[in-house]
């Protein structure tokens, strides 16, 4: 068949379907290829082409080129051949039950994006991660599709609700597969979402792709998959690589946790001391202090209220951006310089605000130490102001933290209450001498 | 015979996609362990070298230094394409006439053997479509890519391989020509004048492994085989000459199990263990092996691995390779036996174990690792299976004494895909003008030039340019030394140098050499100490003089050599009287030892003359 057109084939080209195969001439040079999506980044008039030798490259069509597309092709395809049907459904019983939500850990490339998109089918999963149950059933539970960017705090109930099910069903315990970004911030919801916990919730993520050879997902997901199974825990945890090495991975505990580098395997970090334990050649060495356990069974600790708000503080913020970044909120946690100040203009506005009865709660932009109010006299203007130091919680963790507390109660007080108290082991009482390792 | 090749350039510009200098370094500040999965690329389809290298399961440990950053951890996504590189390769397609492509794609190789952190080597198609023309023969040239050096191998054990990262992403300009190359001097040749052109850009790394070949090879009837990674240009000829000559054993070999109806080999292997139990010496002495002993019959490969006369290639070589690629030491086969500890009635068990008959062979493999000696005999049953069709397509590693071993499978298409961390890159006009308006001249220009300027032979100019010289020779003919003396020097005298014991590499600079050439012209020394003076310079002598002095060409004076002629003259007079001028040929080997290049030889000859012109004035 021909497709020739005179006047200009870049027309023509560009409906053409994708995996087409295709013979492009300019009069003197002829190129043959398959037709691959056009890159989001690509140049205008630039058609890509996978030539025999599996190089992709763009040749621009200009006005007088013509084409003739061919029977059949020689070269790979572009899209992955199916991969075999889904798993049978099986019990629950003695299952570690793996939970999907998307992210790096469950994506591939995608073509058109010129980026990475999340899986949504259990068999693509499968597919990545042949050797996942190794060790014992592993039962995958899709719950969404995304990147972590894009998982909001309504969200956060609908996980948990999914891990109290997957307990109530009998599991010995749950793996949640989740975009790295917000991964944080979804570990703290669990913990203050999840109450009388009979097993281990592991948060994993990955840094890599699974596309890549060099991924971190499947090591990451096994040291997870173990975490899971170990009877000594019974609290959130997010298990990640410990260095750059795949051999070591890190237990951190859901409050203390946060991503503390872009692109690093060992991105996440236990702020203000060693993290729970480790995972080395598959043993899981557990520190002192892990919670144990409850007899269950477990529940949804909810519901959370999401009129809260964070707020990073910095020397040009004014108090009328402050204010109205807080207007219509029930709550705000500010990070604050140092251990937990803010310029002396916005003493005004949070004076008002928490004499309407909204929190307003301090953590230090610092991330490891304590928010301490008494040491300048910044920090005693801003405790008499009605302001909530919350020690050495994250930011991150503060703001989780209110949303729950928020939707625990409608009286100020007893939303104070809730934040000051220890209710999953998140503030730290002691900083060891020795720093983070 | 058809050979192709492709041609690999370090270039000195830094980095392909980060910002650390194109360095070596022996500094290790780091080190991890990694291991590599597979995976596939756009299809599901795992390619035949990703399964391979991945089916050896080896774990990788990685040292890190001042060479390196996150990037090369692949901890980091990569940076935009090096510029300066990507100028670099866009003037080397310009120089060999090949055709630009207008939008650069990035893509991932795979690669799992653990040379790359990210388990894909990075490389972008550059340029096709260009053209060679040596010694009156045109040679096409296929491709001209841009993409990042490996990591090397810097260690390992069994279970552990040890890569340096230092050289991982420096870039390598890739330069592959069509398969019009008949013959290993032809190979030679060719990769002598892409390299003289690389370099030419004045932006390439130099010294040992910088410039790095593959050869294509393959004979009528045979298989295209990959011989990777040789570094030394004057071992080209031996690769290719000597991987012609395997193919045609290996279908001889093919000829002769298709007359003998071989049937496909079978790979259950039969355990022999205990036939073996008083063996005591060689590879399967009960006290030494910690394994089982594995038996693998062949049917019809009797006689057929052991070399035929007149060749020294053999299918029991090529099986053995299989098995050390996993780890093992060797193989036993039956061609071989008995020997290495292992007698008559041993070989007569194996074979009525095995049901033997009389066109059949067998092969021996023991290990510590059962499950490991197990894939060894699948791997030995595959290639011999493989022989009865011919020559598997696979890569080779280069050896030094000019040999090559089986590395892997070849490589298909399914292990490249889209890197889509970088993006693609338009190849803009103005650009590939700016680039034309600047290209350094032809390689085949300056020689014109050169033989024209300074009245050298073509030869000498070829030579030149084959050991990189031309630039120190222009220089040095700038400051006025005679173009003679300049090009014995480069072309003869540098790479000659004897070398000093513990001293690997000599690379004088062109001001050690423009001075060493004046004082030899000022008659400090004869030209005839120039080996001995580079010697010198190669062993550490930091200037002219000391380097007279460690050569003992420092210090004979005038008078020195007037008194060791007489002296000499004096101790011969009566040969002198008898054999009268006849006898100058000895006396002048004499003074010569003695002298050992300190003076000229022409004033020697000289004043030997005079002095047995005085001795015997009848002579």
């Amino acid at each position: 068949m021909s497709g020739a057109d005179r006047s200009d084939a870049w027309v023509a080209l560009r409906s053409l379907p994708m995996g087409e195969h295709v013979e492009v001439s300019d009069g003197e040079r002829t190129w043959t290829g398959t037709i691959v999506p056009h890159h989001e980044l690509s140049g205008d008039r630039i058609l890509q082409l996978k030539l025999e030798s599996g190089y992709n490259i763009g040749i621009r069509i200009e006005p007088g080129f013509t084409f003739r597309t061919l029977a059949e092709s020689n070269a790979p395809p572009v899209r992955g051949a199916p991969v075999p049907g889904g798993t049978v459904p099986r019990s629950a019983t003695g299952s570690v039950v793996l939970l999907t939500t998307g992210g790096t850990i469950a994506s591939r490339v995608d073509y058109e994006t010129g980026g990475v998109r999340p899986v949504k089918e259990e068999s693509e999963v499968l597919a990545f991660y042949p050797e996942l149950e190794a060790s014992g059933a592993v039962r995958i539970v899709p719950v969404f599709d995304r990147l972590s960017e894009d998982i909001a705090p309504e969200d956060w109930p609908t996980i948990a609700q999914h891990v109290v099910t997957a307990y109530r069903d009998g599991a010995a315990g749950v793996v949640i597969a989740h975009g790295t970004d917000t991964l944080g911030f979804t570990a703290a919801a669990l913990s203050f979402l999840l109450a009388d916990l009979p097993g281990p919730v592991v948060l994993v993520g990955a840094q890599r792709s699974p596309d890549r050879p060099s991924s971190d997902g499947a090591s990451n997901l096994r040291a997870a998959v173990a975490v899971a199974r170990d009877p000594r825990i019974g609290e959130v945890v997010v298990v990640m690589h410990a260095g750059p090495s795949d051999d070591r991975f890190a237990i951190h505990r859901g409050t203390w946790v946060r991503k503390m580098h872009s692109s690093r395997r060992d991105a996440f970090h236990s702020q203000n001391g060693p993290p729970l334990g480790y995972v080395v050649d598959g043993r899981v060495e557990l520190g002192a202090g892990v919670r144990p356990p409850a007899a269950g069974p477990p529940r949804l600790d909810g519901p959370m209220d999401a009129r809260g708000g964070l707020l990073w503080f910095y020397p040009g913020l004014t108090a009328d951006r402050a204010e109205t970044f807080s207007k219509g909120m029930r709550g705000i946690v500010l990070a604050g310089t140092g251990l937990g100040h803010v310029g002396s203009w916005h003493l005004t506005w949070i004076r008002s605000a928490t004499a309407r009865g909204m929190i307003v709660a301090m953590t230090t932009q610092c991330l490891e130490g304590n928010a301490d109010p008494y040491v300048y006299a910044t920090g005693r203007e801003l405790l008499r102001a009605g302001v909530l130091y919350l020690g050495d919680l994250l930011p991150e963790t503060a703001y989780v933290k209110l949303l729950w507390a928020l939707g625990h109660s409608a009286d100020p007080k007893r939303v104070e209450e809730l934040l000051r108290a220890d209710r999953v082991g998140e503030f730290r009482d002691r900083h060891d001498a020795g720093g983070p390792p | 015979m058809k050979a192709g090749l492709e041609v690999h350039q370090q270039l000195a510009t830094g980095k392909l996609f980060c910002a650390c200098p194109s360095e070596l370094s022996d500094d290790v500040t780091l080190s991890f362990v990694r291991r590599l999965r597979r995976a596939s690329g756009e299809g599901l389809a795992i390619d035949p070298a990703v399964e391979y290298q991945a089916s050896r399961g080896f774990s990788y440990r990685y040292e890190a230094g001042p060479s390196n950053c996150l990037v090369e951890m692949d901890e980091e996504p990569p940076h935009p394409v090096n510029p300066t590189a990507l100028d670099t390769a866009l003037q080397v397609a310009l120089l060999l006439h090949a055709r630009p492509v207008d939008e650069i794609e990035v893509m991932r190789k795979i690669v799992v053997d653990g040379s790359n952190t990210s388990g894909f080597q990075r490389t972008a198609l550059v340029a096709v479509d260009g053209r060679l023309d040596v010694a009156g023969k045109r040679y096409s040239i296929l491709s001209v890519c841009l993409e990042e050096d490996a990591a090397r191998k810097s260690g390992g054990s069994d279970a552990e391989v040890i890569y340096r990262l230092d050289r991982l992403g420096i870039p390598l300009i890739e330069i592959a020509t069509g398969p019009e190359i008949t013959s290993g001097a032809e190979a030679r040749a060719v990769a002598e004048e892409i390299g003289a052109i690389v370099r030419s850009t004045r932006r390439v790394r130099r010294g040992l492994g910088t410039i790095r070949e593959d050869l294509n090879v393959s004979i009528e009837g045979g298989h295209r085989t990959e011989i990777k990674g040789v570094q030394e240009l004057r071992l080209i000829e031996q690769y290719v000459e000597g991987e012609a000559a395997r193919q045609s054993v290996l279908l001889g070999i093919r000829d002769e199990l298709r007359r003998r109806n071989a049937p496909p080999v079978g790979t259950v292997a039969t355990e022999v263990t205990d036939g073996f139990a008083d063996v005591t010496s060689g590879p399967l002495a009960a006290a030494s092996r910690k394994g089982p002993v594995l038996a693998l019959r062949l049917r019809g490969f009797a006689d057929l691995l052991r070399s035929p006369p007149g060749t020294d290639e053999r299918l029991g070589r090529e099986l053995a390779e299989q098995a050390r690629s996993i780890g093992l030491r060797g193989i036993l086969h039956s061609d071989e036996l008995p020997g290495y500890g292992v007698d008559a009635a041993h070989v007569e068990a194996v074979a009525r174990r095995l049901g033997l008959e009389r066109e059949d062979a067998f092969v021996l493999v023991t290990d510590g690792s059962r499950e490991r000696a197990e894939r060894a005999i699948a791997r030995v049953a595959e290639r011999a299976d493989r022989a009865r069709e011919g020559i598997p397509g696979e890569t080779r590693d280069p050896l030094p004494d000019g040999r090559t071993r089986f590395s892997r499978p070849l490589p298909g298409r399914e292990r490249m895909y889209p890197e889509t961390d970088v993006p693609p890159i338009s190849v803009e006009r103005a650009r590939l003008e700016r680039l034309a308006e600047s290209l350094p001249e032809s390689t085949a220009a300056r020689r014109a030039r050169l033989v024209r300027e300074y009245g050298l032979s073509e030869e000498i100019v070829r030579q030149l340019a084959a050991a990189d010289a031309l630039d120190p020779f222009e220089t040095l003919a700038s400051y006025g030394r005679s173009p003679g003396a300049v090009a014995r020097l480069l072309v003869q005298e540098v790479p000659g140098v004897a070398l000093p014991p513990g001293i690997v590499e000599f690379e004088p600079s062109v001001d050690a050499l423009d001075a060493l050439l004046a004082a030899a012209e000022a008659g400090r020394f004869a030209k005839e100490g120039i080996p001995n003076m580079l010697s010198a310079f190669a062993g550490g002598a930091k200037d002219l003089e000391a380097a007279l002095t460690v050569s003992g060409l420092g210090g004979m004076s005038r008078e020195e050599l007037e008194g060791l002629v007489e002296k000499v003259v004096r101790e011969n007079a009566r040969m002198i009287a008898a054999r009268g001028g006849a006898a100058f040929s000895p006396l002048m080997g004499d003074v010569m030892r003695a002298v050992r290049g300190r003076r000229d030889g022409g004033e020697v000859a000289k004043l030997l003359r005079e002095a047995i012109a005085r001795s015997n004035p009848a002579a």
